[in-house]
């Protein structure tokens, strides 16, 4: 008797809790009739133009968490302060990766948001499905030139000539250095291979078997190999996107050739592949490596916790300067029912002084329109934060050659030859011979 | 001579024992223990290499940023409300199913019962586009039902719910059918009471399984007012740059807690159930 009692006790609380929360979860937008009604809440997000007396609800999906993802809100926050007409709904979807899976159900399903924050390697393949876009003639119409944004910023906004995707929270590779721990070995800043290769070697510390002490470290990334190759004079894809560019003229082996044999004096830590960006990080702010290749996005964290002098640089060049680019774009879909709208969010967060520049400002990521760059906020930031000028400067070098619909395949298979050079010693001209011959096959489908 | 070297190999038996247990003990425990550590670091702290353990001044604070980071009450209410939802209609569904297949004799059953084992090997990573265009398709998206749905079947608990009713002798059932006990008062009198070992189980292993599901209610909501405290704690992590990780973890500790009351709640009722159960 008692426990049937409770048995329908229990159900009857779980139905209610899911009754009411159903209720609920058509968010704040739905403050008409539909209280109590959970089927009319329900599509309240989705059919939002006339419930809400006239507003306009836009859809945004983006990847930032942690700090990065309040700085995000934030920014919402703005814009829909300033606009009464439109209320943006930002959502966050995970990382690049699995917004990017998310993004492909919800297009073949017909629930994809109106506007969508897209790592810039899967812009080729989103654009190569027709499912984004073209903004030239909304830049048209709101009179923005597409001139007016940072060159080296562009090169994955444009697919067949449609400008597909505009820069948003973009990054570049950089040259961390500890150079309190340069200054004791009299070594200055290195700007080239050669010097880059005797200062990494100068500061390796050795007692015994251990390594206490390394020179250089990177994480386990493609970005990284990507950059060389382009500093070597390579390119990753050739120009025709048939093959890949540095296999044949040796430039790969040079690559790879000068990474393994800093590895093998100690003068590169290549760190275990899992979590590697914390790894290096970590042992970048303890002194335990005294140069690092990372991304941009660390500057604000590196510069609030180490204990020396903390400088940046441009990556040293071999033949040439040279940096891809990283960071993720916005694109607006092309199924999207609210684009007008849309266009004004995206408008108004890429040229507006409340919105981008904001957001940019706080996060640390690189400024991609002229304007941003000119301001008064910037130039201020600059003053105080050289670290981060240096990052907008290296622009000027920036070339992505990986950019190919089939990139994010071809990218695994690339991992896997990393993997067979950096952490099993394979033959380098073996292991980059078969890496081609994958490539190609993934190409030509 | 004899009687003394058996007591020493007695002796050496039960320290190797409790050596490999304490080696086990610690190999589990220590993840524990690192989150509970970090949990109370400063970001500081968090980078040093070699890594703190005991923190210099424990950081409660940690344990509120991270609950200001989002709304964390909504998310643990849709943690609930799911986990809660699942294991419910999950017993509702194999109790009688597990019963079907233990006690009665009718057409297809090993058919029907190799699809339950079917769909137990089917993961999740497989049917969620399908599901998901479906759930779409029933204007459920912006709701909790995709993320109830698709568990209101435990293949695993009906499998092992049906070996168990399997052991229990026919006798007392034939004993109970003639007592004139119809079939709802039989499971509720005679196969559960019997089977709650299992039945403890099965609960903890859905609780801890769905309580901690990130995939699933990643891929099927697109809104943070339906989605779990696993979402939400995620959402701590930086995509690129320095994440706060002493932050995650004190997400991470108040995630880990219901599970650990779960936990402590089941596993006493296993042992209990042992105790009394009258059969082994």
């Amino acid at each position: 008797m008692k426990n049937k009692g409770v048995l329908l006790l229990t159900l009857t609380l779980v139905l209610g809790l899911l009754a009411g929360c159903g209720g609920g979860s058509g968010g704040g937008n739905a403050g008409s009739g539909a209280k109590g009604d959970p089927a009319s809440a329900n599509s309240a997000g989705t059919a939002d133009a006339a419930a809400s007396g006239g507003k306009t609800t836009v859809q945004f999906w983006h990847s930032l968490g942690g700090k990065n993802g309040e700085y995000m809100d934030a920014l919402i926050q703005r814009f829909n302060e300033s606009h009464n007409d439109i209320e943006v709904v930002g959502t966050y979807q995970g990382g690049y990766d699995e917004t990017v899976t998310k993004l492909q159900q919800a297009v073949a399903s017909d629930t994809a948001p109106d506007v969508t924050m897209l790592e810039r390697a899967y812009v080729q393949m989103f654009a190569d499905s027709e499912v984004l876009e073209d903004l030239a003639p909304y830049l048209k119409g709101s009179g923005i030139s597409a001139d007016d944004f940072t060159a080296g910023l562009m090169g994955h906004s444009y697919f067949n000539d449609q400008l597909v995707s505009l820069p948003l929270n973009r990054s570049t590779p950089i040259l961390h250095v500890n150079k309190t721990l340069l200054d004791e070995q009299g070594l200055k800043v290195p700007t080239t291979w050669e010097e880059l290769k005797n200062a990494a070697n100068a500061l390796v510390v050795k007692e015994g078997n251990e390594y206490k002490r390394y020179g250089l470290t990177m994480p386990y990334d493609t970005w990284y190999p990507i950059a060389m190759i382009s500093q070597s004079g390579g390119r990753f894809f050739n120009e025709e996107s048939t093959s890949v560019g540095f296999v044949d003229n040796g430039v790969g082996q040079e690559v790879f050739g000068y990474l393994k044999e800093l590895q093998g004096t100690g003068a590169l830590y290549y760190p275990p592949a899992q979590d590697s960006g914390n790894i290096v990080n970590s042992m970048f702010v303890e002194g335990k490596v005294g140069m690092m290749f990372q991304s941009t996005g660390s500057i604000g964290g590196l510069s609030s916790s180490v204990d020396f002098d903390y400088v940046t640089a441009f990556l040293p060049k071999n033949d040439q300067f040279a940096n891809p680019t990283g960071g993720a774009n916005v694109a607006m879909l092309a199924g999207s029912k609210n684009k007008e709208a849309a266009w004004e969010f995206i408008r108004w967060m890429e040229t507006d002084p409340q919105g981008g520049l904001q957001f940019i400002l706080q996060s640390g990521y690189l400024p991609f329109t002229k304007q941003m760059v000119e301001s008064a906020e910037m130039k201020e930031l600059w003053a105080k934060e050289p670290n981060r000028k240096v990052a907008y400067d290296q622009l000027q070098y920036a070339v992505d050659t990986n950019m190919d619909v089939a990139w994010p395949e071809v990218m695994h298979e690339f991992f896997s030859a990393i993997e067979a050079i950096m952490y099993d010693s394979k033959d380098i001209a073996a292991t980059l011979d078969t890496f081609k011959k994958e490539a190609e096959r993934i190409l030509a489908e | 001579m004899n009687t003394l070297d058996s007591s020493y190999f007695n002796w050496l038996k039960s320290a190797v024992g409790i050596a490999f247990k304490i080696v086990i003990l610690a190999v589990f425990i220590f993840p524990f223990l690192w989150m509970i550590s970090t949990s109370l670091q400063t970001f500081r702290e968090t980078l040093a290499f070699p890594p703190t353990w005991i923190p210099a001044v424990p950081q409660w604070g940690n344990f509120a940023e991270a609950m200001r980071a989002g709304p964390f009450l909504t998310y643990a209410k849709n943690s609930l409300i799911i986990t809660v939802s699942i294991i419910v209609i999950q017993f509702a569904v194999m109790i009688p199913a597990a019963y079907a297949f233990a006690k009665y004799r009718f057409a297809l059953k090993n058919v029907l019962f190799g699809l339950v084992l079917l769909a137990f090997m089917i993961p999740g990573q497989i049917t969620f586009i399908p599901v998901y265009l479906m759930m779409a398709d029933m204007d459920l998206i912006h709701t909790l039902w995709p993320q109830i749905i698709p568990f209101m079947s435990n293949a695993f608990g009906i499998f092992l719910l049906r070996q168990y009713f399997m052991q229990i002798p026919e006798e007392i059932i034939e004993a109970a059918r003639l007592d004139n006990a119809g079939e709802w008062k039989l499971v509720r009198k005679i196969m559960i009471p019997m089977a709650k070992p299992a039945l403890a189980t099965i609960a903890l292993f859905s609780f801890v399984s769905h309580w901690n599901e990130y995939f699933w209610p990643l891929v099927m909501t697109n809104s943070a007012s339906i989605r779990p405290l696993t979402l939400g704690i995620s959402m701590l992590r930086e995509t690129e740059g320095i994440s706060n990780w002493h932050i995650i973890m004190a997400g991470n500790v108040v995630l880990v807690i219901p599970i650990l009351i779960v936990y402590l709640f089941c596993s006493k009722q296993i042992v209990k159930a042992f105790v009394y159960s009258g059969i082994k």
